[in-house]
């Protein structure tokens, strides 16, 4: 497109609103990583079986939970990943 | 029988030749060249009062010499007293540059017209002489074609040569140009060094004009400002949608261009100017830069560490679609005063939220980003720049538009904190940019939502392979004595 249709555009369009908003993250962060925290602990005192089906429904949410819980700290901290 | 040229009135001659060069379709009633006389940046404005000859003329001719368009690295054309430009397209004939504009309107015959044509020549002045003592005066040379080219004829012209003071140690005196002069060759009034007036100049785009009148004429001035260019400019733009902002990173090497530095720095000396308020003209203490509004966590440091003298002045985030924005104040103090010939590098970065910058269509999905090329530092010249725009991870169908073109544009990857196959980037390059290239690219991109969400998908496969491990630790037994069972 155009340099100046373009420039229009940008203007007139509403402006960009990340999914999640920013003022949540620190409370966000420290709300996932407690979790997962507490899972992870969860995790390590689960009975060892030979279908390791709970450890790994636990592992895995816990993972999930962190993982964001991690990119939520990064960007409180000033490193906006 | 061999045509003499010197028996030959010479207007009459030209008039010939012209006529057969078709340069007979419009005529300069006054041509007025304006030099702004600066530093590392010499601003120049051309204003052609023009008359159709014919009817029905699309196009206007503007020529340049050699020497000026290598020193030129802006153009604009705009008819005087509006405010859109008027498009033109340039082309090289022997050793000028010629711009076709492209006129608003067809001209008929015997209407006039005032085209302005407006150039920065950037390094076109030199420091004279060329070293300097701490407490001396700054003079500068400043070279440029005595006539203003034309590929048609010019009833008056002349060249004013302004300086910022009124101090001018010596202007060259034209040769041989009787033919058109009326009082005097050149005059100074003031802060002004005039050229001219210079009566019934023909087409002087020929050769035989070039050759017999066509000189170089040199201006010596004093400057009372630091000549300051910018060797090179990393700029790093990093785009974040999780943290929803912008961060601009510049790497400047900032370079004194003015006399050399004779003999030492006395920092007694420097102290007792700056007391005095009497500082030296080519020394530079401070810079005061304008940065974006709305700005967070600037950072300024150089390779020893962080800068802490320098002072913020934060201005308030308009609310998008207003039209003024005011500029951040950043008064920047370097660890030393700047002297002729002596370096700077330092780097200098902020964070800004990215809905400042950003939008987003939603019928497309495409998120626009507005980039600006470059902070504007008044009065000095960026030689070398390297823009460099980090789009978030996963952004597909990249593209972008630049107001005016770069050196070459190359797409790339980048890689950083938590990323798998690496950030979109674009590195542009550019050359000699001024106050007048400090526009705004647009970048359009999409990210889908699966791109978004891969982020904490990536740290949570990490962690899910640190459970994986701990459950095969579990079960593997690493005691030394192994428990015999009771029978």
């Amino acid at each position: 497109m155009e340099y100046d249709a373009l420039k229009t555009l940008h203007s007139s369009l509403p402006p960009f609103a990340p999914h999640i908003p920013v003022g949540v993250l620190p409370v966000l962060a420290l709300v996932l990583l407690s979790t997962t925290f507490v899972l992870a602990f969860y995790f390590s005192t689960l009975p060892k079986s030979t279908i390791p089906a709970k450890e790994v429904a636990v592992a895995s949410t816990a993972s999930v939970l962190g993982g964001f819980g991690v990119v939520a700290l990064f960007c409180t901290a000033g490193v906006y990943v | 029988m061999s045509l003499k040229w010197a028996s030959v009135p010479l207007f009459l001659l030209l008039s010939i030749t012209s006529g057969l060069c078709g340069a007979s379709s419009f005529e300069n009633t006054a041509v007025v060249r304006t030099v702004e006389l600066g530093g590392s940046v010499v601003h120049v404005t051309t204003t052609y009062a023009i008359r159709a000859l014919e009817n029905n003329l699309k196009t206007y001719t503007i020529a340049l010499g050699k020497e000026d368009r290598a020193k030129t690295s802006w153009v604009e054309v705009k008819v005087k007293g509006q405010d859109n430009t008027l498009p033109f397209t340039e082309r090289v004939e022997k050793h000028l540059s010629l711009f076709d504009v492209t006129l608003p309107k067809p001209l008929s015959g015997n209407k006039t017209l005032n085209i302005v044509f407006e150039n920065i020549q950037t390094h076109a002045t030199t420091p004279w002489p060329q070293t300097a003592a701490q407490n001396e005066d700054q003079a500068l040379k400043y070279t440029t074609d005595l006539f203003v080219l034309s590929p048609y004829s010019t009833l008056v012209q002349r060249t004013k040569l302004r300086a910022l003071t009124p101090r001018f140690i010596s202007w060259a005196e034209p040769q041989g140009i009787d033919a058109f002069v009326g009082d005097a060759a050149v005059t100074k009034n003031g802060a002004n060094v005039v050229y001219g007036p210079y009566k019934d100049v023909p087409p002087s785009t020929l050769d035989n004009f070039l050759e017999k009148y066509q000189q170089p004429v040199t201006v010596h001035y004093f400057h009372e400002q630091p000549v300051l260019e910018v060797r090179k400019l990393n700029r790093a733009v990093e785009i974040s949608h999780w943290g929803a902002n912008i961060n601009i990173q510049d790497d400047i090497s900032l370079y004194n261009a003015g006399p050399k530095l004779k003999g030492h720095f006395s920092r007694i000396e420097h102290q007792m100017q700056g007391y005095n308020k009497k500082g030296a003209p080519h020394v530079l203490p401070a810079l005061t830069l304008g940065l974006p509004p709305g700005i967070r966590n600037t950072y300024y440091y150089d390779t020893i560490g962080n800068v802490s003298t320098s002072k913020l002045r934060v201005a308030p985030l308009p609310p998008k679609g207003a039209q003024r924005s005011q500029y951040s104040i950043l008064e920047l103090r370097p660890r030393y005063p700047l002297l002729g010939g002596w370096n700077y590098s330092f780097t200098l970065g902020w964070d800004a939220p990215l809905e400042s910058s950003a939008s987003y269509d939603k019928k497309t999905g495409t998120y626009i980003v507005a980039i600006p090329i470059l902070t504007p530092i008044p009065g000095a010249v960026i030689t070398d720049e390297e823009l460099k725009i980090i789009l978030p991870e996963g952004a597909t169908d990249v593209s972008y538009v630049t107001p005016f073109p770069a050196l070459s544009a190359v797409m790339g990857t980048h890689v950083t904190f938590l990323d798998t196959v690496g950030r979109p980037s674009i590195t542009l390059r550019y050359k000699n940019l001024t106050l007048k290239h400090a526009q705004e690219i647009y970048v359009t991109y999409k990210v889908s939502t699966l791109a978004h969400i891969k982020k904490g998908l990536t740290v949570a496969t990490a962690l899910f392979t640190l459970f994986v491990l701990a459950g095969v630790a579990r079960r593997l037994d690493f005691s030394i004595n192994r428990k015999k069972k009771v029978q």
